[in-house]
């Protein structure tokens, strides 16, 4: 009695799908072993570093927001409880189903993300010189999350759907270049550069799983370093006045460069121990803008001081570590892909906010994962970690399903 | 069923791992760099954004009186302002706001435009209404402390004293004369503040030395009182358009008192016309009149031109020179010299003058310090005029001789006037007695100073005893005489020019009179001029009251003995009749004994002047401590007069505030 059936497909030789047979995310797991081994598999690690997570985030927006609780501030703090709360909701909606069941579904999702980056271009809110939000209705949301989420379902299907062993060609690489590029493109284009970057790097980590000859791997590197001029003549104003910021932070130090000297001023006055929670001066005092979005972390940093800067980065590294532990650990490749590429978009958006905030990197606007303010980016992120979670609790279905059935 | 080369994937995992591992590293030594290794220098530039050097809005020093009464200080007043624009629910906040400061709901939406950003709503409240205001906790309505300047003395030597502005910017007088000593330096404030440089908190003074300098005036309050009164009585009484006062000691050149009418508030300065607020004592010059026979006999007497008995043939009053007919208000025939002065003869004036000659005199006036500025401590000072001899005909010395053509001012009158009463110095005039530092340390006194000697004081002893004549019965002002005092004056009725025809005006006159007090150790001079009396002008009748009410209350309030009888030296001179001296009315302190019955009443709650008032009418002497409204006393109210001779006042000003500067200092 094969337990878990796995959805099965005919396939050619070129691994396209010619149709699938069956897919039935809940109907084939019988319902009371489903049950049982779901909770057996619960990944509560998972779980308690997420609400770890949330509860640091929520109690260090309190903070950035103290300043200005007489002006509106208090609302922006709720806000984000009810962001969190809807945002548990979609995490635990997503563990629910089986994740095979989107490896069907990638090649629409990718094609209606590409769809909606397209319409918010035509149709989006122009908000602070750029259209990056799209209305529907009643909720506004940012297509590029969505993207994130289809490139990297997409790209996992491709990447596992090739089971032969040898190195991709050239061609073969066509597809999921594409794949990257299109919504790449149209994101630069709202524009959003750090989103755009974002996605060419959790891309480009996720390839590192393709069997691709490392000379193309340098290829490609060396005609993305080709582009950077053109890119370049692409940017906006505010973009390179950024990054000529970033080059010689100070140039301008009350204008773009303002951002970036307060910031490493708030973190570097919070020393070993920092000056405790709700005492920092730097935030408390609004020299530090936008402290409550992608500058969160300079506020945690000067209450908190090195020492909780370490707790806080342990934290996400474990998340890290241990969502590759998942992937590793994953029954197929499909999930191991989604893993790893959940892990990827966990691993760089960390990087460069930390990396932005703490001066390393140009200010290229990605908020710090779980932590920074903003509805649209938590919801992709607990959908990403729910997926995650629904990736680890059907970890070793395949192992002892494969037992019993054999 | 091996769907994919797990053991690869497995490796590319931990590659990825590492290379994940490596990141989180550069973060973690980024964050060692930034937070450890550079925290300090990091840390330092917080502070340095956020504490900021705010320059302390200065506490003026204060000026006092000679007895240390304060007649101008620094209080801490609360201004209101909003935020309109933040301000969600505007008729409320209006409503709220007009309760507290007293004023139309209305008023207050016109000044909460919602399109503005900051708009005042009242400033320079005292702190109930900013307590009150503050406790409302109205959206977007914002309380700051401002340093203001209060004048307990309030209408009291205000022209002497000037006033600062709305910023504290010195704009007349003394505080604008001493401005830098008394503002000091720019103080600063450390204090943290936001990213928009409001201030969050106070830590302190960055520096506890401001260098701001307390001024000690030589004005006494209680004679300023006095001579206010008293002028501000006579200029009402005769409807005059102005007049001046200024008590001067003429041993040491200082101002006791230099009264100004019209008078101004200057804690509400801009609710007066700048000619309220002009120190006209001495930035209006004036043609003196008959004054100025004083210094004509003084600088003939001087030059041995002529003597006491030198008879003038008054020509019955009516005299041509130059073209011109001059005519005395009464007829007189042959006159001395002193009673020329006595009685005022404009006629025996000329004659003598042309006796001294024009130049002698004009020389003689200059070193009486006509023609110049007196001091430098008063703004806006003016010279005054005298005709220089090469330029003056006939008819001009003619006139000069009886102080018509001249001009001078009644601080120069003064000043000239003591020059007279002590013996022929003339002493440079003082007004600000000493400057003290913080630590209330003089750091500068001014030391009587005498500018020259200009007659002898042979020829003062003279002068003095002819002009005692003047207030004796048979002079121009016997009711300048004071009872129990030697008094010796002179007064004046000058014609002013219209300044519609340009000629001298039938209607338009200056009343005069200058004088002095003199007993055997002290001397007091009075000058009292009453700009454009209606109906009688006459300086004896209109400014003689006035020099005898200031001038006893002074001499009695500064203890001069009282000389019992007329000095023998007056009878000495010629003609003059003796001034019968009634005895019962000679000694002033026993009258006041005999109204010293009853108790002391409660001081409490008056005004300085109210208390002052009180306690004169009552005969009791009074210390004065404070300023503003009477808040203890000592003796209790009730205690037999007869057992106070002295009652001491504390005064506390209305607006609490940091009266102290030290507060601040701490």
């Amino acid at each position: 009695m094969p337990l878990f059936p796995f959805p099965s497909r005919v396939r050619d030789m070129g691994s396209r799908e010619i149709f699938i047979l069956r897919c039935a995310p809940f109907g084939h797991e019988g319902r009371q072993v489903f049950d049982r081994r779901l909770i057996q598999n619960f990944d509560w690690l998972l779980l308690i570093l997420l609400l770890l997570l949330a509860a640091i985030s929520v109690a260090n927006l309190y903070s950035a927001i103290y300043p200005t609780k007489a002006f509106g501030g208090q609302a922006i703090f709720y806000r984000q409880i009810y962001w969190f709360i809807l945002g548990f909701s979609v995490f635990l909606l997503v563990t629910t189903f089986n994740y095979k069941s989107l490896e069907r579904l990638a090649r629409p999702v990718w094609l209606i993300s590409v769809a909606l980056l397209v319409a918010v271009l035509i149709l989006g809110k122009w908000t602070a010189g750029s259209r990056r939000w799209l209305s529907l209705g009643l909720i506004t949301f940012q297509p590029s999350e969505l993207a994130k989420i289809s490139v990297i379902l997409l790209l996992a299907k491709m990447l596992s759907e090739r089971d032969h062993v040898a190195e991709y060609t050239l061609r073969e690489l066509v597809k999921p270049i594409l794949i990257i590029l299109i919504p790449t493109a149209l994101i630069l284009k709202e524009p959003d550069l750090g989103t755009a970057l974002l996605l060419v790097f959790v891309s480009g980590s996720m390839m590192l799983f393709a069997r691709i000859n490392w000379k193309i791997y340098l290829g490609i590197g060396i005609t993305a370093i080709g582009c950077v001029p053109l890119l370049w003549l692409g940017l906006k104003d505010y973009q390179r006045e950024r990054i000529l910021t970033f080059l010689n932070p100070d140039r301008d130090p009350l204008g773009a460069g303002y951002h970036i000297k307060q910031s490493k001023i708030a973190i570097g006055s919070g020393q070993l121990w920092g000056k405790g929670y709700l005492e920092g001066t730097q935030t408390k005092l609004n020299f530090l803008p936008e402290q409550h979005t992608d500058f969160a972390f300079s506020v945690f940093a000067e209450e908190w001081g090195f020492v909780g800067s370490i707790v806080l980065l342990a934290l996400y590294f474990i998340l890290i570590l241990w969502g590759l532990d998942i992937a590793r650990n994953s029954k197929d490749k499909f999930g191991t892909m989604v893993a790893v590429g959940i892990v990827c978009i966990m691993l760089w958006q960390v990087v460069i906010n930390l990396g932005m905030v703490m001066g390393l990197l140009p200010v290229v606007g990605i908020p710090l994962l779980l932590f920074s303010y903003g509805g649209s980016s938590l919801i992709s992120t607990m959908a990403m970690l729910g997926l995650l979670m629904n990736i680890s609790m059907r970890r070793f279905m395949f192992q002892e399903g494969s037992g019993l059935g054999q | 069923m091996k769907v994919w080369d797990k053991g690869w994937v497995r490796f590319r995992i931990h590659v990825v791992s590492a290379l994940f591992a490596v990141g989180m590293a550069v973060m973690l030594f980024r964050a060692f760099q930034l937070m450890v290794i550079e925290g300090g220098r990091l840390g330092a530039m917080a502070r340095e954004d956020y504490t900021g050097r705010v320059k302390l809005p200065p506490m003026r020093g204060a000026i006092y009186d000679r007895n240390g009464r304060e007649l101008a200080l620094s209080v801490q007043v609360w201004s209101i302002y909003a935020h309109p624009d933040k301000i969600s629910d505007r008729k409320q906040a209006a409503k709220k706001l007009a309760s507290i400061i007293n004023e139309k709901p209305a008023e207050i939406m016109t000044i909460l435009d919602p399109k503005t950003k900051f708009a005042w709503i009242r400033r320079r409240v005292p702190s109930s209404v900013a307590e009150a205001v503050r406790s409302a906790g109205i959206e977007g309505v914002v309380v700051v402390p401002e340093p203001g300047r209060y004048y307990p003395a309030k209408e009291l030597a205000a022209h002497v004293i000037g006033f600062v502005g709305r910023e504290n910017q010195p704009l007349e007088g003394i505080e604008k004369r001493y401005d830098e000593m008394l503002r000091g330096d720019q103080g600063t404030l450390l204090q943290i503040r936001d990213a928009h440089s409001r201030t969050i908190s106070v830590l302190g003074p960055d520096r506890l030395e401001q260098g701001t300098h307390d001024v000690v005036l030589t004005i006494d309050n209680d004679l300023q009182y006095k001579a206010h009164q008293a002028l501000k009585e006579a200029v009402t009484k005769r409807n005059a358009a102005g007049g001046h006062c200024i008590v001067a000691n003429p041993d040491t050149g200082e101002i006791l008192a230099m009264a100004v009418m019209p008078e101004f508030n200057p804690n509400s300065f801009d609710a007066y016309s700048s000619e309220a607020r002009r120190n006209r004592a001495v930035t209006d010059s004036f043609e003196p009149g008959s004054v100025f026979k004083a210094f004509l006999l003084a600088a003939a007497l001087e030059e041995g031109a002529v003597s006491p008995e030198t008879a003038f043939d008054c020509e019955n009053g009516s005299y041509s020179i130059g073209g011109s007919t001059i005519r005395d208000v009464h007829k007189h025939g042959i006159l001395t010299a002193a009673e020329v002065v006595a009685k005022s003869s404009n006629i025996g004036a000329i004659k003598m003058g042309m006796r001294l000659g024009y130049e002698k005199l004009a020389r003689y006036l200059k070193r009486f310090g006509f023609g110049r500025k007196t001091s430098s401590d008063f703004l806006g000072e003016r010279e005054g005029f005298i005709r220089d001899p090469s330029r003056a005909k006939l008819i001009d010395q003619a006139t000069v001789f009886f102080g018509q053509g001249i001009t001078v001012t009644s601080l120069q009158l003064a000043m000239a006037f003591s020059a007279l009463a002590n013996g022929g110095k003339l002493m440079k005039p003082i007004i600000v007695k000493k400057i003290l530092n913080e630590h209330g340390e003089t750091i500068k006194e001014n030391h009587p100073s005498v500018v020259r000697r200009v007659i002898t004081s042979r020829t003062s002893d003279l002068v003095t005893m002819i002009l005692e004549g003047v207030v004796s019965k048979e002079g121009t002002a016997p009711l300048a005489a004071i009872e129990g005092y030697r008094v010796a004056g002179k007064t004046g009725t000058a014609q002013k020019v219209d300044p519609l025809t340009k000629r001298y005006s039938d209607r338009k006159f200056v009343a005069v009179f200058g004088g002095y007090i003199i007993t055997e150790k002290a001397r007091l001079v009075v000058v009292v001029v009453i700009d454009e009396p209606r109906g009688v002008s006459y300086g004896g009748v209109v400014a003689g009251p006035v020099f005898r009410e200031v001038g006893r209350w002074s001499a009695n309030n500064l203890g001069m003995d009282p000389t019992p009888a007329a000095p023998e030296a007056a009878k000495d001179i010629p003609s003059a009749k003796e001034e019968a001296v009634d005895p019962k009315r000679a000694l002033v302190l026993e009258v006041a004994d005999e109204i010293r019955s009853g108790t002391v009443p409660d001081f409490t709650g008056l005004s300085m002047r109210e208390a002052l008032k009180t306690a004169y009418s009552l005969g009791l002497k009074t210390v004065l401590k404070g300023s503003g409204f009477a808040a203890a006393q000592e003796p209790e109210p009730g205690t037999d007069l007869r057992d106070a001779e002295v009652v001491t006042l504390t005064f506390n000003p209305p607006l609490e505030a940091v009266v102290n500067r030290s507060a601040v200092k701490r």
